[in-house]
């Protein structure tokens, strides 16, 4: 038991994250300590690959480059920690500029809030922010202006095109995130975007360094990349709890469709929604049972990192997948 | 006593329905006696039951319709008689026909037959003359001629006495009988020449259907193997019996007595098988055989040896001999060669059976019989067909298990057997001194026994009938003893009729025509009458009870076959070959020739493995004209069957050709064999180009230009696709970008240093990526050309164009190598699932769909060819949305990016040129000439870089002037550096000075040396005299100057200013050099190099002015560029 709350470090966090990504009921303890240790191992196995990386690239310590190569994959995800990073770089100059405004805090919240689920509903002092300061842009090392020697500064009237286009993911992130949202009141409202800001390692850095076994690589990472986990770890959790959640519709439906379990139909009889009845409310929580499931489902390996072995004998040993 | 040699003829069932007039004479009947067998009208007519093979299946059914028609015949007969006046002997022919087996079933005595030769003795008397000549017809009356003795009988010459008037003392028949007589013996002899000829002509049939299927039918090899072992196992029976017969040489014929000078005629002498390509000379012999001077004996000898091909049989002393074992090893030869004759040509081994001598008390088999045939043990047909019959009999009997797979194979042999038997003549074999003896006695007119005899022994029936028996023991007894089982044996058609009706009587025919022949060897091994007729159950078939002891085991076991089944089903089906007839007659046909060849090339293998010592199988000329010839033949067969659709002038070019090569140079004989069997011997077929084809006047067509093309361009680069064409703009795109880069960097490092020299700078300059393509290569194959270390220099190209469009400038030739060879394995996989993919097999599908070529199938294949490329590429991790992205994002957007970095670029090199024209310069750059405007003529800087710096060529003021607008560096590099310095006075500053910098001591000139101090106002004059100017330490070049003092770690001041040796002598060459270049360049003397170590190199500068390059718009096509040095980069992977 001790063991079990020594790990579970992130419950409500977890739950608040999983609540944004769509889970209204209450999820258990054993729910949120298997998604914890899952995100755990996640970011631990990043930090290896970062490590290795750095390693490759004859440097001790692991820099933003690394994480984002391990990501590189992920076009949407790439796209908004490039967004991310970029307002937070936005953010430190405008608190620089504003010369150590007060409500700096509130302000950063605003903005944490903003990355987390991209730009919704009120907007943040971000983009505001964003109007005064010039962002900086976010350079990925494998993009057009390595090939290079030259780095010619960026002009101010092109427009870059990338901000324009919109990810397809994004959008997609956007509508369920309105659709979550549609039918709330003022105050779920409130209480969802106060969910929103839920982090692993908002004013919890230190925790999450603990957490996540920093002290083995590096004991001072620098504060990107503590954010860029943070900002991962809260994909993660998301990612999964969507993901448990199509399982666990998947199986209702199938329980509804095939009556599994007697018992469980007369009661859904009873169950069955009138024109007045209250609105459904509790509705059941995933199960570690889905969550699994889910974890299962994203770690299915694909052909391509097969592809090599076809017409050979060797057996493949799937590596864990970033979520 | 006298019946039909055939076991089969079909008159001794018939016999049964003509009852005896009982009016008749005993004399009438005895007069045809001799010849019973001729009285069958079916026969006489040759048109029923001539056929021995078929009789049996006709017999029973035929019985009402042969009465029918020997009704009709025996009318008209009388009638005929009646016109020509014989009326009592109208009678004695009725009978003569009619009485003989009632007759035969009587009591035999030698005073039955002697009647019964007299008639004959005029008969014969009456041939001689025309001896052989029935087809002539010319000296006699055709009728008399007996073809009997001529042909089928020739030692039955014995009656053959010329003058023996006694011989006509019976009253003499008719003619007409006599021609009754003697033409149906002409019609036996012929249609047992007809059979002959027939089973000739249908084996030949057989052969010739199987040789033309060798056009069109495969045969597989698989029976080659049992054929080559049942060869093997023949050769070795063979010279086993040889081996055997060495020791015991002569055979048995050493009863030659010397020959009586007696004149005989030469006729009667068996003179074997050839005589009848000597007839005409024997018969004309005859003719003038008084004025012939030799006796008989020397004119046989004569003949004898003029004769060509006498056979290892013939011996002049034992008659008949060469003809009937000439026949007989050919039917077991046949017989031996047929597929099945297997299990029966050795001894059965009591090992592998042990009980089967108690079973069986008579073994034969076929090794036994060629022993016994080259020992000559055989003295008659009968003999050697009893000994045939008794190894299928015994088989039947030992293996009474009607599923019992050789009771198959020994009742197809039997039934080979008498498919073969009317082959052999009827020949019995008699000394030539008991032959001439006979001549004698017959000459000297002692007719009565002797006629009896003679009667017999003229007749091939009789003497068949009578096995060794005539020629050797008494003849009146024999001719007694061997009577009974004439009698019995000749008349199992009742028995067959009554026994079995209906269904049965195809089965019990042939049963019975084999068990006769079995009861009739019984009977002549036993010397045992069957029972009569009468005691014949109904229920057994065929006799069961008839023959002895030893014969009924025989009987039972047949009977097994037969009466088990009522239908006789059980026999077909054991009869039944399961094999096709073509089939069959296939394997009969060539079984050994396969065999011949599967033992040749059998023997170059030794255990599992070719035996290198022997010799190899060679390809002869026969083999090869045999070829062509099989090839021609079928290629004729095409065409007449195509001949209605026109035929191609193809064939006619090829037709002369398989005439040439060598037609009958060796005669080797004849492979009855497909032509596959002999590969080495096949000539494949020319190629049209290489052929030699002449036109219409006789000239050779030239054809020898086509042999060889060229391979066509374009096989070894990237193919012209819109994609490869967007990339190589990316890059074209990269490389102007990388040539203004290194313009700005050659700018950035004129600002930030003092002194540029020319040599500093590496050109730039980019290949245009040109993919070279192999060297004309000429080939004579169609195909592709595939040469392994091209195709990969190829992929390696490919794969460092890509390299270079991912933005890599350079790269390691052992990272190139290993993407090399990973992309190779991926294209291999996938190129391998793809195939996987397409050679599923087809499945059916409800819709017929066309072929290409017009017809429809049923069978559609599994995948499209979509599918099949789409699952290919699953299977390998790629998909299209992923193969699109990368064409989108990678390369699509890659290029607006590139062009957005392009203009970047460029503007920033503007942004770091404009200083250098500052604003009185003017939008061309014509303003900078107004200051010190000779400063930019004469240089050699921009002259160098072939670039025209400032556009004045684009503008043409070159030309106008005749100028050359080249700018000197250092010129350039001043301003740049001035500018700069003042613009980023910070940033200079910021490079961590910390004190101020002290004033500038106040330079010496010639103006102001007088403020020095005196004692080196004269240095200084002198100093000014030589270099006009003093320079400050600190501005000398930085290797001039002198190193600065530092203060060591240690605190403690070594040796102020110490130089090294080395130093020093830099300094005086560097004074040298200085000195020399002094008048020119004063400058440059003093600027000097600072980054030799800068990492990367850079290529040559080349500087636009921003303007213009905006009016180029395009990327330039002109390459002016410098490439990287060193490393490899794409442009200088070629191809092949």
């Amino acid at each position: 038991m001790s063991d079990k709350d020594k790990m579970a470090k992130y419950r409500t966090e977890i739950q608040q994250m999983m609540f944004v990504s769509g889970e209204t009921g209450e999820p258990t303890p054993e729910t949120t300590t298997l998604i914890e240790s899952i995100v755990q191992d996640q970011v631990q196995h990043m930090l290896r690959e970062c490590t290795n990386l750095a390693t490759r690239r004859g440097s001790r310590s692991i820099s933003t480059d690394d994480l984002m190569m391990l990501i590189r994959h992920d076009r949407a995800k790439i796209s908004r920690l490039r967004h991310f990073l970029q307002w937070k770089d936005v953010r430190r100059s405008v608190k620089d500029s504003d010369d150590k405004g007060g409500d700096a805090g509130a302000d950063v919240g605003g903005a944490d809030a903003d990355l987390a689920a991209g730009v919704v509903g009120p907007a943040g002092p971000g983009p505001d922010a964003g109007k005064k300061a010039k962002r900086a842009k976010v350079d990925l090392v494998w993009d057009v202006q390595s090939f290079f020697s030259e780095n010619p500064p960026l002009m101010e009237d092109v427009e870059d095109e990338e901000e324009e286009e919109m990810n397809f993911a994004t959008l997609q992130r956007l509508k369920n995130a309105d659709e979550r949202t549609k039918n709330m009141t003022r105050e779920e409202y409130v209480h969802w975007s106060d969910c929103r800001q839920a982090s692993f390692t908002y004013r919890k850095g230190k925790r999450f360094k603990e957490w996540a076994g920093f002290g083995l690589i590096d004991s001072k990472p620098s504060d990107d990349i503590i954010d860029i986990l943070g900002f991962l770890t809260f994909e993660i959790v998301q990612t999964l709890t969507e993901e448990a959640l199509k399982v666990k519709d998947a199986e209702d439906l199938y329980k509804k469709t095939t009556g599994a379990g007697e018992p469980q139909n007369r009661l859904k009889r009873k169950r069955e929604r009138g024109l007045f009845d209250p609105p459904e409310e509790a509705r059941e929580p995933v199960q570690p049972s889905h969550v699994l499931e889910g974890y299962r489902r994203l770690q299915r390996g694909n052909n391509k990192s097969r592809a090599m072995l076809n017409f050979t004998r060797n057996v493949q040993r799937a590596q864990l997948k970033l979520i | 006593m006298s019946r039909p040699p055939s076991i089969h003829h079909p008159s001794s069932t018939e016999r049964q329905y003509y009852a005896r007039p009982p009016h008749l004479p005993l004399n009438a009947i005895r007069l045809r006696t001799p010849n019973p067998n001729l009285s069958d009208e079916a026969m006489s007519n040759g048109s029923n039951n001539n056929n021995l093979g078929e009789g049996a299946d006709t017999i029973a059914e035929e019985d009402p319709r042969a009465a029918l028609f020997r009704d009709h015949y025996n009318r008209t007969e009388a009638r005929l008689l009646a016109v020509l006046g014989g009326g009592d002997r109208h009678d004695s022919g009725d009978a003569l026909r009619n009485g003989i087996e009632s007759r035969s079933d009587g009591p035999p005595s030698a005073h039955d037959a002697r009647p019964a030769a007299t008639p004959k003795k005029p008969a014969r008397t009456i041939d001689e003359d025309d001896y052989g000549d029935d087809d002539d017809g010319d000296e006699e009356d055709d009728t008399q001629t007996s073809p009997l003795l001529a042909k089928s009988v020739p030692n039955g010459i014995a009656a053959a006495g010329r003058d023996t008037p006694s011989l006509r003392i019976p009253p003499l028949p008719s003619k007409l009988s006599i021609e009754r007589t003697s033409t149906p013996s002409s019609d036996q002899a012929k249609t047992s020449d007809d059979v002959r000829k027939r089973l000739q002509q249908e084996k030949k049939a057989a052969e010739d259907a199987a040789k033309r299927s060798f056009h069109t039918l495969f045969y597989t090899l698989e029976n080659d193997r049992d054929a080559m072992l049942e060869q093997q196992k023949l050769d070795e029976l063979d010279r086993q019996v040889e081996t055997e017969m060495s020791g015991q040489p002569g055979g048995a014929a050493a009863s030659g007595a010397p020959a009586a000078p007696q004149q005989g005629t030469l006729s009667t002498t068996n003179l074997g098988a050839s005589s009848l390509t000597l007839k005409h000379l024997i018969a004309r012999i005859d003719a003038q055989r008084d004025r012939v001077h030799a006796s008989d004996a020397q004119l046989r000898s004569l003949i004898s040896e003029v004769r060509k091909n006498r056979s290892k049989w013939a011996n002049e002393e034992r008659v008949g001999q060469e003809e009937l074992y000439e026949s007989m090893e050919k039917v077991l030869m046949e017989l031996k060669a047929g597929e099945h004759a297997h299990p029966f040509l050795q001894r059965v081994n009591k090992r592998e059976a042990p009980d089967y001598y108690i079973i069986i008390k008579n073994p034969m088999d076929i090794g036994t019989m060629m022993k016994k045939l080259k020992q000559l043990a055989y003295k008659s047909k009968q003999e050697f067909v009893d000994d045939l019959m008794l190894i299928w009999t015994n088989c039947l009997k030992y293996n009474a298990d009607p599923a019992h797979f050789l009771r198959k194979k020994a009742l197809h042999m039997r039934k080979e057997t008498e498919k073969l038997v009317p082959l052999i003549p009827n020949i019995t074999i008699r000394d030539r001194a008991e032959v001439e003896a006979e001549e004698r006695r017959m000459r000297n007119g002692d007719a009565d026994a002797d006629a009896a005899e003679d009667s017999e022994d003229e007749e091939p029936i009789m003497a068949s009938r009578g096995r060794k028996a005539p020629s050797k023991g008494g003849k009146g007894t024999n001719n007694a003893r061997k009577a009974p089982p004439a009698g019995p044996e000749g008349t199992p058609g009742p028995d067959i009729k009554t026994g079995v009706p209906g269904l049965n009587n195809a089965v019990s025919n042939l049963k019975n025509e084999f068990l006769r022949a079995d009861s009739e060897m019984e009977g002549s091994i036993n010397g045992f009458a069957t029972p009569p007729p009468g005691t014949l159950t109904p229920l057994g078939p065929n006799g069961v009870l008839r023959g002895g002891a030893y014969g009924s085991q025989a009987d039972i076991s047949e009977a097994d076959g037969t009466g088990a089944s009522v239908s006789g089903f059980t026999l077909e089906s054991e009869d039944a070959d399961l094999d096709d007839l073509e089939y069959k007659t296939w394997k009969q046909v060539t079984k050994k020739d396969r065999a011949t060849i599967a033992a040749e090339r059998n023997r170059l293998f030794r255990g599992d493995q070719l035996n290198l010592e022997e010799p190899a199988i060679v390809r002869s000329k026969a083999g090869m004209r045999k070829w062509l010839r099989h090839r021609k033949h079928a290629l004729e067969e095409d065409a007449n069957e195509a001949s209605a659709l026109g035929s191609d002038g193809k064939d006619g070019v090829q037709a002369p050709t398989g005439e040439t090569l060598a037609e009958g140079m060796e005669g080797e004989e004849e492979r009855q064999l497909p032509d596959y069997y002999d590969p080495v011997c096949a000539i494949p077929d020319i190629n049209e180009r290489l052929q030699w084809v002449e036109d219409t006047e006789g000239h050779v067509i030239q054809q020898f230009e086509e042999y060889m093309r060229v391979v066509p361009k374009g096989y070894f680069t990237a193919p012209d696709s819109a994609l490869a064409k967007k990339m190589e703009s990316n890059m074209r795109q990269m490389q102007e970008t990388r040539k203004i880069c290194s313009k700005i960097g050659i700018v950035r490092q004129m600002q930030r240093e003092q002194q540029v020299y020319q040599n500093q700078f590496q050109k730039y300059d980019p290949q245009p990526f040109m993919e070279a393509d192999i060297d004309p290569m000429v080939v004579s194959e169609e195909g592709a050309v595939i040469a392994p270390y091209v195709c990969r220099t190829a992929l390696q190209r490919s794969v460092g164009k890509i390299f270079f469009h991912a933005g890599f400038e350079e790269f390691q030739p052992s990272a190139l190598e290993s993407i090399t060879d990973i992309a190779g394995r991926f294209f291999q996989n996938l190129v391998a699932s793809l195939g996987i993919y397409r050679e599923t097999p087809k499945m059916k599908s409800d819709v017929p769909v066309p072929t290409p070529n017009g017809e429809t199938t049923d069978w559609i294949p599994r995948f499209t060819q979509e599918e099949a490329l789409l699952h290919a590429l699953h299977a390998n991790g790629v998909d299209l949305e992923s193969l699109e992205t990368y064409v989108k994002d990678d390369v699509e957007r890659l290029s607006s990016k590139l062009a957005g970095m392009h203009d970047r670029m460029r503007s920033y090199y503007a942004e770091l040129l404009r200083p250098a024209l500052d604003g009185n310069a003017g939008a061309d750059g014509a303003g900078a000439f107004n200051d010190g405007s000779e400063q930019f003529v004469g240089g050699d800087f921009a002259e160098d870089i072939g670039e025209d710096f400032f556009g004045f060529k684009e503008l043409g003021l070159d030309r106008e002037f005749g100028l050359t607008f080249s700018v000197p560096l250092h010129l350039l590099q001043n301003r740049m550096h001035t500018v700069y310095a003042t613009q980023n006075t910070n940033n200079v500053s910021t490079t961590g000075v910390l004190m101020e910098e002290p004033t500038k001591f106040e330079p010496v000139t010639v103006q102001t040396v007088t403020t020095q101090i005196g004692l080196v106002q004269d240095w200084f004059r002198s100093k000014l005299r030589d270099n006009e100017s003093l320079i400050e330490d600190e501005d000398l070049p930085p290797k001039q100057r002198f190193p600065k003092p530092r203060l060591p770690p240690t605190g403690k001041i070594s040796s102020p200013r110490k130089r090294p040796l080395r130093e020093q002598q830099q300094m005086a060459r560097k004074k040298r050099k200085m000195d020399e270049e002094r008048d020119e360049n004063r400058d440059d003397a003093a600027g000097t190099s600072m980054n030799r170590g800068l990492g990367k190199p850079i290529g040559k500068l080349k500087l636009d002015m921003p303007a213009q390059k905006e009016n180029a718009g395009v990327p330039e096509p002109e390459k002016e560029d410098g490439s990287a040095v060193g490393m490899i980069s794409p442009e200088s992977i070629l191809a092949a």
